[in-house]
């Protein structure tokens, strides 16, 4: 566990520092055991922040959904760093953004955060629907530990840790400028198991399955606009001329919007869950970016933002890529 | 009309005689709860908590044909909504049903939107008293409304344990009343009063509350006030605020054309998508999250009261506890009244 | 009651180019297929109305044509997106979509007696058309008349033929500018702000109307103040994104207002302190 004082002294350290504008990181929610980003502008803001298992948020995000507005006449713009707090998964969405050339390392100052798994929140709102909090989450051996309104209960970590965590390759951040605490050793591994379940279905069983996922979405865009790796400033989901996919609300039209983003995504997922956390109506929308990122490892021993210097599978060749399922 | 009894073990009866109209009810469909039509009786689902996608679909589906035409052929083909039939809602939550009341007056407002209006008065809304509160985060009391509350509903049912105690509202409830009469029971005495004081006790659980005395009038004072890029700093920018509301009624319009056919269709917007305020020019009058937040709470809580005399809030609590980053309008809302 | 999303088909009678370019304005001569369209339609200076073609969609307009003249609507419409590029490619005969009329217009009737200034900048000079045209028809129930506008060149000036009519007729008073200095241009070289400065029409009995750019309409403002226009005697129209035209679909609001429905005629004491209607 990092340590709260170390983290806001840390924070308070890179705040205070001229070429940083802002830091990205964690403060308690507003309602039950949540917590949230926080965006800290000044060095009197660090006392709020905090890292428990209550962090889900991919905060890499943030580096890329920021407006970029003209800046205005006679203005320089402001080139100061941004400072984002990361756990393992989330620092491999800052590789990939970065092989894709989304924006140059120097722009980010890396606050790597070892992490020993946060929970599935939407268990922990089922396990104590009644909080209204603010309580804490921490870990303590295998057990997670809530207090709340002066009571203390503990929970086996494997009932409330979320799906992602049970499969975490890489623990630890694999890029950062300044790491929190001791190197993590990874926990669990990824045996693809559930993705092998749902390849092990016949073509009509998949389509009835999905037909009725697909069926609920809403188009909110949640699952894209949380995801590190959607960032394109003009998404083709978005477009009138050409018109890719209607605005109409169907299974059909959702069924494009869902399969076009999974493409998208192919060897460039980084596995942080957020889109499937995030959807209201859960559209188990792991299942989709998991097939291709087995496919893509299992074809081109690829995995996405993993080592910094790799160019993006998609975009780069070698002569014995495998082609035989080029028809 | 005295109120009636309903006995549980006749709900499945009940329901399989109003599927002679088009009848919606809450289903599960995995972990999640949505309205929809049903065939079967055994696909309601009355033990739930509340929806996640409101029922104002069912009036205001998220997509609509105004009108038809083929490519070539002048004529245009209005929609008629008269043939999707006398429709009953069955189920639905006191703030959702006081939404479509609030939505109402948009709908009816000058131009009278003739789709809306048309499924309004063709659906019949029971709704299911809320003896528990859904969620932590409702706060319906806080806006005028109660998890009794009866506004917009055509009949109020209460769950007493193994019946119902069925309370007709209005014209299109003691019609339906009598579509049920032979279901419905004399209401065991002392019921109504019983349910008077579990309502005491469901708003008694309600934790959460704001007062929104003034808020209305302050917030056009507050539009260069650094509580919005704060407020706004974690947001995604995605629907789900606005389109989970069940008083968010935007929506785009769009054309569509296959193999010569086609149609214009209106489709929920939200004010929170960057293009919602896009000019075809380039220019867009709300250029960021902070301007689009800042419409977002100022519509609901200043614009909509300033002209309707409502705020378009019913406090469902759903944006709060559908927000992936944990934006809490009564957060921002304590914010307005702080600064 | 007439559905208000459903249009009316029209015929197009006539074109033609205002302006070249990538952006150019097209005017459109258009009327109803239905003749009988016109026994109900009435619309006044400053009123919209959604056009379009279905299968492509609709966008809102100002009916650049004064209800004086009859038998026909005009639409002078700037190429810039989906719309109005397929708009644009339509001709003589076509067959077109209006919705209308929308909006709210210029009370010309509580303007008996006064003196008019308009100030239109570019495309921004649309809805004022139709005032100037009602005030010529009218001549007898208004005080001066003075036109100023102004374009980036003088190629980029709409209603060329009509402001040199009205040069000629001598009905009211026109001035011309455009943003840089070209050959043989007798007319003024500046900025319309500029331009309305070396006018300086006088604010006693006077209504200024403004239309164009948002930058042009912030400097005019501002010098109409200095020439001691009160809010009160200043109209100008607001623009947004708008899908529904009746005040329905939410996007077009400023602050409180909806400009589809309460709009997009204003006077500046109505809008001053709404920040968003300037944004």
């Amino acid at each position: 566990m990092v340590d709260r004082n170390k983290l806001r002294e840390t924070a308070k350290e890179i705040i205070s520092r001229d070429d940083v504008r802002e830091l990205i990181g964690y403060r308690a929610g507003t309602y039950g055991f949540r917590a949230r980003p926080a965006f800290v502008y000044d060095p009197g803001e660090v006392d709020q922040l905090i890292f428990t298992p209550a962090c889900v948020n991919n905060l890499a995000t943030y580096i890329t959904l920021e407006e970029k507005l003209p800046v205005p006449k006679g203005q320089e713009p402001d080139l100061r760093k941004v400072a984002v707090m990361v756990k393992g998964c989330d620092s491999r969405a800052l590789i990939q953004q970065m092989a894709e050339n989304a924006y140059d390392r120097d722009r980010i100052l890396v606050i790597g955060i070892p992490c020993t798994g946060v929970v599935d929140m939407d268990k922990v709102q089922a396990r104590f629907p009644d909080v209204l909090g603010p309580g804490e989450i921490s870990l303590e051996g295998d057990k997670f530990v809530f207090t709340f309104d002066g009571k203390v209960e503990e929970v086996p970590k494997e009932e409330l840790l979320a799906d992602k965590c049970k499969r975490c390759r890489y623990p630890t951040p694999l890029v950062y400028d300044i790491l929190l605490d001791e190197e993590v050793a990874p926990f669990a591994t990824d045996d693809y198991s559930d993705v092998e379940a749902l390849e092990g279905r016949s073509q009509d069983e998949k389509w009835a399955y999905w037909e009725e996922k697909f069926s609920r979405c809403i188009r909110c865009y949640s699952c894209r606009n949380v995801c590190p790796m959607c960032y394109c400033n003009d998404c083709i989901l978005d477009r009138l001329r050409p018109q890719w996919i209607r605005r109409s609300v169907d299974v059909s039209e959702n069924t494009v919007f869902h399969i076009s983003r999974a493409y998208h995504l192919a060897g460039r997922c980084i596995q942080c869950g957020e889109c499937q956390r995030v959807c209201p109506v859960e559209i188990p929308l792991m299942e989709l970016n998991r097939k291709l990122y087995k496919d893509v490892e299992e074809l081109y021993d690829f995995e996405p933002g993993v080592k910094v210097d790799a160019p993006p599978l998609l975009s780069s060749y070698r002569p014995d890529d495998p082609e035989d399922f080029i028809l | 009309m005295a109120a009636k009894k309903l006995s549980k073990d006749k709900v499945g009866e009940v329901l399989r005689e109003l599927s002679k109209f088009r009848l919606i009810t809450p289903v599960k469909s995995d972990d999640v709860v949505i309205y929809r039509e049903i065939g079967d009786p055994e696909e309601a689902f009355l033990d739930y908590g509340n929806s996640t996608v409101p029922p104002k679909k069912v009036v205001f589906p998220q997509t609509e044909t105004l009108f038809r035409f083929t490519l070539g052929n002048p004529e245009l083909r209005e929609k008629n909504v008269e043939e999707e039939g006398t429709t009953v809602i069955f189920g639905l939550r006191p703030c959702d049903a006081r939404a479509m009341s609030i939505v109402d007056k948009l709908f009816s407002w000058d131009f009278e939107d003739p789709y809306y209006l048309k499924r309004r008065e063709l659906t019949t809304l029971v709704g299911m008293a809320c003896v528990q509160p859904p969620s932590i985060n409702c706060f319906c009391t806080s806006l005028g409304g109660s998890p009794f509350g009866k506004e917009g509903l055509d009949v109020l049912l209460v769950d007493m344990g193994d019946h119902y105690l069925f309370q007709s509202l209005t014209d299109k409830g003691s019609r339906l009343e009598e579509v049920l009469g032979s279901y419905l029971e004399e209401a065991t005495s002392g019921d109504e009063e019983k349910a008077a004081s579990m309502e005491e006790d469901a708003k008694a659980k309600i934790v959460r509350s704001i007062d929104p005395q003034g808020i209305p009038e302050k917030l056009p004072n507050l539009w260069e006030h650094p509580l919005w890029k704060r407020v706004s700093d974690a947001c995604l920018g995605c629907g789900i605020c606005t389109f989970l509301c069940p008083t968010c009624h935007c929506f785009d319009v769009q054309d569509e054309v296959e193999k010569g056919e086609g149609r214009r269709a209106r489709m929920w917007d939200s004010c929170m998508f960057c293009e919602y305020t896009l000019h075809a020019s380039g220019h867009n009058p709300r250029p960021t999250r902070k301007e689009r937040t800042r419409n977002r709470i100022s519509h609901k809580y200043s614009y909509y009261p300033k002209r309707f005399d409502v705020i378009a809030c019913v406090g469902c609590g759903r944006c709060i506890n559908l927000c992936p980053v944990n934006i809490d309008i009564l957060e921002i809302l304590e914010q307005v009244v702080e600064a | 009651m007439k559905n208000p999303y459903i249009p009316y088909e029209a015929k197009i009678l006539e074109t033609w180019y205002e302006t070249p370019g990538d952006r150019c304005i097209k005017t459109f001569k258009v009327t109803f297929a239905d003749e009988k369209v016109w026994d109900t339609w009435s619309h006044r200076p400053g009123q919209c109305a959604m056009v379009g073609i279905p299968g492509v969609g609709e966008s809102m307009f100002c009916i650049s044509s004064s209800p004086t003249e009859k038998g026909y609507l005009r639409f002078s419409i700037m190429k810039v997106g989906k719309n109005t590029s397929a708009i644009h490619e339509l001709e003589a005969g076509d067959t077109i979509y209006v919705r209308g009329p929308l909006g709210n217009w210029f009370p010309l009737d509580e303007w008996k007696g006064k003196n008019i200034v308009t100030i239109g900048g570019g495309i921004g000079q649309a809805p004022l058309r139709p005032v100037i045209q009602y005030i010529r028809d009218n001549r007898d129930d208004y005080g001066e008349l003075t036109v100023i506008y102004g374009a980036r060149t003088s190629a980029d000036h709409c209603f060329k033929d009509e402001f040199q009519d009205m040069m000629a007729c001598g009905d009211c008073c026109c001035h011309l500018a455009v943003d840089v200095e070209e050959e043989n241009w007798p007319h003024f070289v500046g900025f319309v702000p500029q331009l309305l400065m070396e006018v300086s029409p006088s604010p006693e009995n006077t209504i200024a109307v403004t239309c164009g750019p948002p930058i042009m309409i912030k400097f005019v403002l501002q010098n109409l103040e200095k020439l001691g226009f009160t809010p009160d005697q200043i109209y100008t129209t607001l623009e947004n994104r708008m899908k529904c035209g009746i005040g329905k679909c939410g996007r077009c609001n400023v602050g409180h207002i909806y400009i589809c429905k309460d709009g997009p005629v204003f006077s500046y004491e109505q809008i001053k302190d709404i920040p968003e209607a300037f944004a």
